[in-house]
């Protein structure tokens, strides 16, 4: 409507997120002690297989592709535009790193390069289609970045299952790639991919605060039709949000294949779910970037933990993402009341 | 006479801000009592506070010796109040018939009525002379004809007590004058009205008391048969405002805008832009007459690059821009004071630092074209608001919590600052108190002194009396007729407005298109 009735606050006021934790918490505790378990107990393997210091590397090590698809959400979402085709552009970026490390004939250091410059091109063209689709034909991109995934995961499916399948071992999945591939490793689990990650989180917070195009497209977000009047050009503005987010999503992709699974495999990369936790953690801080990692980092933690939860205790991991949904519920419930009653 | 209602020590804080401070109001039955104040003066607030859409934090209200607890604006209209907002409380995505029965739909079997309700409304706005279609979608129509749905609105429900926060500000003299018809017919019936306005004649016109605040206390309290404009203005102010524009005869220069042929269509019907042509100087001021809902909103989306023309070219600068973005028109040499400034002149979540420095973003000092200076950012805000006044804690408030007027002036400020060769000013006055008037009508007859063209749309025909060196009058579409400012005055443009062009005895050197 107009002038005052329009002012809705965005981020959840600091005192909501606490609450919303505690109550979740709650809750999570009382579905714990209904099945018999100890809900006492329950959290402290959360909360140690999450922080202890010698989880940290596991913990670091799920919450890069998890932020990383945070921020994938979090980009277009700032402009008030909405990917849900994290998963084709995951996928895609995993397929092209793989297909580019076992086919390219280039030496190491510039494999690896070419491998993951490949993968964030290839999604970052895919995830533009959309935004093209809109802007040239108005078909939403709400509907088409979704669509989109299904036959990207098809054709990656059917690639890796027929033609491109490792005839080595049963399974749909490509073959191993070469050493000279893979992402060095740190310590443990960790790979590259971890600095890679946090210089992209950088690089988003970056050109969200200081840069024009992060200016216009907060602008485009809080008001597409006072943007569009100012001279920001919306169009293209779309294209070039909906490449760079797609792109993220294909270096995610890479970072899985290169420095994990060292292989693609059919599947491998959607069951964790991080597209969605991703997505999740973007909407709860409106799409503003620190604060989707923040959240990004904190789903990572409790996810994490729910895997030490159910290794040290009967209890089944389920109950974190119980946990998640509960939180995010309780913060929407306040930022539905909020908007009603200003 | 009766006292209908009474506010006593009325207080509202917004975190440090006092919004109205032990405020006093005291309304007699079936009178019409002004409350008047500069922008941000706390007016608005204290409406909303009287009709239950805010809650006081201390004070008390008595309507009719009964005092009164809203919990909300339900309770208010239960007890007879109405009320027209300044800031429109529409349902964009309905129709006018719909907005205008919200609430208190006619119903039959358990089912709104929707011939009935339709028909209502059309009778509705037949009695009271307001045109508007009860089916078009609201969210479709120019800011003028919005202003019509608002008041329909509350004459609808039938108040006892009725709250007009501005209703004026784009209506032009005859609909005004409309409205002081319903206005006098409604107290005749013993009701009452509150009138907030900036406009001081019609408070000398309509109303019996005034009420004036300033920095959210009452300062004075009068009967205006009894006082005069210069007095209501003191009081306001505490100065005296030179209500007429000192300018000298325009020096036009090359053609800075021009249009050919513009057409913009509608779905099916006649055009509601229709072959227009026209040429803007530079050095000169041109007036666009016309009532609301001619086509004005259209013509000057079309002359903007905001919607695309079906038919006509326009150039800027001897640009071709037709087909072009804003960003381009931009480019070319144009700023824009656009006519809504809620939903397209700012971002209301958006801080006022943000506000003002979009245009600006991709040049210096700003920024580098791709790093922003935010020192600059906050540099240009500040001098921004301090030039214009605009009232307003920090720069890196959001400016959704502006009053009315404080947010025109955001608007006005940043793109009077561009200096652009072209500025598109539509209604840049709306709502902004008489010494922001004075303010801003200096400033755009500078605007055209310092050589730029501009081109000015108001419902206000004062105002184009006062600034234009050339009037345009637009009707259904067209450009009516053209004459220079010296053979303009209110009868001929009225007449002409209303598409009367044989009876406002047009002289020679003045052309009807
Ligand atoms: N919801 C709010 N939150 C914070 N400040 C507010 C809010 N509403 C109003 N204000 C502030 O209260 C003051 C009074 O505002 P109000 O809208 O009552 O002014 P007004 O007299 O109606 O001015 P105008 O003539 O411009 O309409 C302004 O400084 C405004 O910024
Ligand atoms: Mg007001």
């Amino acid at each position: 409507m107009s002038e005052r009735s329009v002012r809705t606050t965005r981020l959840p006021q600091i005192p909501a997120v606490p609450l919303a934790i505690g109550i979740g918490i709650l809750i999570g505790g009382l579905l714990v002690l209904a099945s018999g378990g100890d809900p006492i107990a329950a959290y402290r393997e959360i909360l140690i297989g999450a922080l202890a210091p010698a989880n940290w590397p596991n913990t670091l090590n799920w919450a890069v592709p998890l932020v990383g698809m945070t921020l994938v959400a979090a980009l277009p979402l700032r402009g008030g535009m909405v990917n849900l085709g994290g998963d084709g552009q995951l996928v895609i970026g995993g397929l092209v790193a793989a297909l580019a490390a076992l086919y390219l004939p280039l030496p190491g250091p510039l494999l690896i390069t070419a491998s993951i410059l490949c993968a964030m091109i290839a999604s970052g063209l895919y995830a533009s289609l959309a935004a093209w689709g809109e802007t040239r034909f108005g078909i939403p991109m709400l509907i088409s970045t979704l669509l989109l995934s299904y036959p990207a995961i098809g054709v990656a499916s059917y690639l890796v299952g027929f033609p491109l399948r490792d005839m080595a071992t049963g399974l749909a999945q490509t073959r191993m790639i070469p050493d000279a591939a893979r992402l060095p490793v740190i310590s443990g689990p960790l790979n590259i991919g971890l600095i890679l990650m946090i210089v992209v989180a950088i690089a988003v917070v970056f050109y969200d605060r200081r840069t024009v195009g992060g200016y216009e497209l907060r602008m485009r977000g809080l008001n597409a039709k006072f943007a569009g009047y100012g001279g920001v050009r919306l169009a293209s503005q779309q294209v070039r949000v909906m490449f760079a987010s797609g792109a993220i999503a294909g270096l995610v992709g890479a970072i899985l294949v290169l420095g994990s699974l060292y292989r693609y495999q059919d599947g491998a990369l959607l069951t964790p779910g991080y597209t969605w936790s991703g997505l999740m953690a973007a909407l709860l801080a409106g799409g503003a970037p620190l604060g989707a990692i923040a959240a990004g980092l904190f789903f990572a933690g409790l996810q994490t933990g729910g895997f030490a939860m159910q290794r040290e205790t009967a209890i089944p991991r389920v109950l974190t993402m119980v946990l998640q949904a509960v939180i995010i519920l309780f913060l929407a419930i306040r930022h539905g009341v909020g908007r009603k009653s200003s | 006479m009766t006292i209908e209602l009474e506010a006593t020590g009325i207080v509202k804080r917004y975190g440090p801000l006092v919004a109205n401070d032990h405020v006093d109001l005291s309304v007699l039955r079936g009178e019409v009592h002004a409350v008047m104040g500069e922008n941000g003066a706390g007016k608005s607030t204290l409406m909303s506070i009287l009709y239950g859409m805010q809650q006081p934090d201390a004070g008390r209200i008595v309507l009719r010796g009964a005092e009164m607890h809203y919990r909300s604006a339900l309770d208010a209209i239960g007890a007879g109040m109405g009320m027209v907002h300044q800031a429109f409380k529409l349902f964009n995505s309905l129709t006018v018939w719909e907005n205008v029965v919200y609430g208190m739909e006619p119903t039959r079997f358990g089912f709104i009525d929707r011939r009935e309700a339709a028909r209502r409304v059309a009778a509705l706005a037949e009695r009271y002379r307001l045109q508007v279609d009860p089916n078009a979608v609201v969210g479709r129509l120019s800011v003028g004809v919005r202003q019509r749905v608002e008041i329909l609105k509350a004459l609808y429900r039938d108040a006892r007590v009725l709250i007009l926060d501005e209703p004026t500000a784009v209506l032009t003299p005859q609909e005004r004058d409309g409205l002081f018809d319903i206005i006098r017919y409604l107290t005749a019936d013993d009701r009452t009205i509150l009138f907030v306005t900036h406009k001081l004649h019609e408070v000398m016109a309509i109303t019996d008391r005034v009420t004036v605040l300033r920095d959210s206390k009452v300062v004075d309290r009068m009967v205006t048969s009894e006082t005069s404009a210069r007095e209501i203005i003191r009081a306001m102010t505490g100065r005296a405002v030179n209500l007429t524009v000192e300018k000298s005869p325009a020096n036009p220069g090359a053609v800075v805008l021009e249009a050919r042929g513009l057409t913009v269509a509608t779905d099916g019907g006649k055009p509601v832009v229709d072959r227009v042509d026209l040429a803007i100087r530079a050095g000169e001021i041109v007036g666009i007459a016309g009532v609301a809902g001619n086509g004005q909103t259209e013509l000057i989306e079309a002359l903007t690059g905001l919607r695309i023309s079906d038919g006509g070219t326009v150039s800027i600068h001897g640009t071709d821009v037709t087909a072009l973005d804003v960003e381009r028109h931009r480019d070319a040499g144009l700023a824009y004071i656009p006519e809504d400034r809620a939903t397209t002149g700012t971002a209301l979540a958006a801080s006022a630092a943000d506000n003002l420095a979009m245009g600006f973003q991709r040049k210096p000092p700003l920024s580098n074209g791709s790093l922003l200076d935010r020192n600059a950012v906050t540099s240009h805000a500040k001098t921004l608001i301090e030039r214009f006044g605009v009232k307003i804690g920090s720069e890196q408030l959001a400016v959704g919590t502006l009053s009315g007027g404080n947010l025109q002036k955001v608007v006005v400020a940043r793109e009077l600052s561009h200096r652009a060769p072209l500025l598109i000013a539509e209604q840049p006055t709306r709502g902004v108190d008489v010494g922001a008037i004075e303010f801003i009508h200096g400033q755009l007859v500078a605007e055209r002194d310092r050589g730029g063209a501009v081109l000015l749309v108001s419902a206000e025909l004062t105002e184009i009396l006062a600034l234009a060196d050339r009037v345009l009058v637009m009707f259904d579409g067209r450009i009516l007729a053209e004459l220079p400012a010296a053979e303009a005055d209110e009868e001929t443009l009225g007449l002409l407005m209303a598409g009367r062009v044989r009876d406002a005895h047009l002289t020679d050197g003045t052309e009807a298109a």
